[in-house]
């Protein structure tokens, strides 16, 4: 089996008596993209800043590529790069020579870092603003800035903590697709974040965090399916001719001539509906359908929204 | 050893108080020729000379050390403050970069803002009173070591403040009595014998009576026990702000 790219074992930490993490496990495979997913406060920001050394843990293990993130942390800390929820502010370099010095920490010499370092001011439309101090940039630059930090040294675990937090719908767009680039071309990505589109259209595997604990794992699909319930309402001519048996298999609820159905694979289901009310004679004028999200599933987990 | 990393963050200390010249370089050469002015043309009218050396003469190396320390000192701690207060330090933390080179980088950093400026008012009392230098070796040490042993116990500051006016209080009711009551304006000799004795627990009166000794070849002190002193203090503060960089306290949770 191939060795995790990041691998958490059993990772706890309180801040006096709160428990921020209660036995965190999560693995990640090279090259996948992972999201972990949960509200303000749930345990993901102090996850990571674990994972990179910024918090100290108090029980559990942190891996990167099967090494010790405390003992071997030259080489751990050398494979990711790190784009985090908070702006730092620099008063006194441009970001151009900010990048470099980035590159310097992880032991890239500056003729080597500034070919990636032209790149990523190309790519992330920065490179106007090469010899621009950070307080000059516009939010949504300073979160562009915060990437191109994170990818300097080209590492191969990218993670990127609330990066569209506050962004507008524009830009949030437009770093979903560099990132999903950035993943087409083998990195590795965790991702924090508390927007449901944006695990579901970017992470193959998500994690639910809520009060220190990893609630559910797996696909955004999958546990949508397993989790998940979507509505489903048939408006029909009339209800006459209707056998209450005929849908006794089914979770449904009756309005006027509507039928609600909350079903959990409507892929699949709502065939089987169809079929059953065209077989007792029914004439269907219109189906409605709301499909499930991760927001249904974080519901069902947790008896809350995400962003409550 | 990452050496890269080590190099890249003494160049950014190094070009931080650079970019900033007018506010960590120029202030202690404008304060110094105003002492000079000031002193030259009013006290020295009344107090022509301590230990057979002109008034303004005496004062410029204990001005000297205070220029080196009070910068060396300042440089470490905001910068580390700064870094701290807006969200730099994760970069730092973040990268691999042990705590040892990170406080290393500090105090080099902080060490040659304390040597620019040490060594720029000792050329302003060469060029502006002739002022004669003994022994340069000896000079250029104890202003090394002094930028040193300060620039370290500045990066401890720093460390531990949590705001500037924490560090602020560090400086104005410790460094800046200490360097004045040091003996700069002054041979303790001067004072009674209590102030005398309290002057022997301020380390600082070592450090200007010491390059006092290189430069113009008077001390109240003797000058092994100044090296000694200064030698004691630059292991001692170097090694607390290795350890505490090490141990992360205040700047990791």
């Amino acid at each position: 089996m191939e060795t995790p790219a990041i691998d958490i074992k059993g990772l706890t930490k309180s801040y006096g008596e709160l428990k921020a993490l209660n036995g965190v496990n999560i693995s990640i495979k090279k090259g996948e993209f992972f999201g972990l997913l949960g509200p303000n406060g749930a345990g993901k920001t102090t996850t990571i800043n674990i994972l990179t050394g910024l918090v100290f843990k108090e029980r559990g293990s942190t891996k990167v590529f099967g090494k010790d993130t405390i003992k071997d942390f030259r080489y751990t800390r050398s494979k990711i790069g790190i784009a985090a929820q908070e702006f730092s502010v620099d008063w006194f370099f441009p970001i151009e020579k900010l990048l470099f010095f980035q590159a310097g920490y992880y032991g890239i010499k500056p003729k080597d870092a500034k070919p990636l370092v032209d790149s990523l001011l190309n790519r992330l439309g920065l490179s106007s603003k090469r010899n621009s101090r950070l307080r000059q940039l516009s939010g949504g630059m300073k979160r562009r800035f915060q990437i191109a930090k994170a990818l300097v040294h080209d590492p191969e675990i990218l993670i990127l903590d609330e990066p569209t937090a506050g962004v507008d719908v524009e830009l949030r767009r437009d770093l979903w697709k560099y990132l999903q680039d950035l993943h087409s071309r083998g990195k590795t990505i965790l991702l924090t974040t508390h927007y449901i589109e944006e695990a579901e259209l970017l992470c193959e595997n998500v994690a639910i965090i809520d009060n220190g604990k990893i609630l559910k794992m797996g696909a955004p699909k999958e546990l949508t399916r397993e989790l998940g319930e979507a509505g489903i309402t048939v408006v029909l001519e009339n209800l006459n001719g209707l056998n209450k048996k005929d849908l006794e298999n089914y979770k449904y609820t009756r309005d006027k001539n509507r039928l609600h159905f909350s079903i959990k694979d409507p892929d699949e289901e709502l065939p089987k509906i169809i079929r059953v009310l065209s077989n007792a004679g029914l004439h269907i004028q219109k189906i409605e359908s709301n499909k499930s999200s991760l927001e249904d599933v974080f519901l069902n987990l947790t008896g809350k929204g995400i962003n409550e | 050893m990452n050496w890269v990393g080590l190099n890249t963050l003494i160049k950014r200390e190094v070009g931080r108080f650079f970019a900033v010249y007018r506010q960590t370089v120029l202030p202690g050469l404008i304060t110094t020729a105003l002492y000079i002015a000031i002193f030259g043309f009013t006290l020295e009218q009344r107090i022509s000379e301590i230990q057979g050396v002109p008034y303004t003469m005496f004062i410029l190396p204990g001005l000297i050390m205070m220029n080196t320390l009070t910068n060396a000192t300042s440089n470490t701690a905001s910068s580390m403050l700064q870094m701290k207060l807006l969200q730099q330090l994760p970069d730092l933390l973040t990268a691999p970069l042990s705590g040892l080179e990170i406080a290393l980088a500090y105090i080099i950093g902080g060490a040659v803002r304390g040597m620019v400026n040490g060594i720029l008012v000792l050329l302003l009392g060469v060029f502006l009173i002739g002022m004669p230098v003994n022994n340069l070796f000896g000079t250029l040490m104890f202003i090394f070591l002094v930028s040193w042993a300060f620039s370290s116990m500045g990066l401890l500051l720093g460390q531990l403040a949590e705001s500037w006016d924490q560090l602020a209080m560090m400086q104005n009711f410790f460094l800046t009595p200490l360097s004045f009551l040091g003996g700069i304006f002054y041979s303790i000799k001067m004072l009674p014998n209590w102030a005398q004795t309290l002057s022997y627990i301020n380390p600082i009166y070592y450090m200007i009576n010491g390059i006092r000794y290189t430069v113009l070849g008077v001390s109240d002190s003797e000058v092994e026990i100044s090296i000694l002193m200064a030698i004691v203090l630059t292991i001692g503060f170097t090694l607390a702000s290795i350890l505490l960089m090490q141990s992360g306290k205040k700047i990791k949770n």
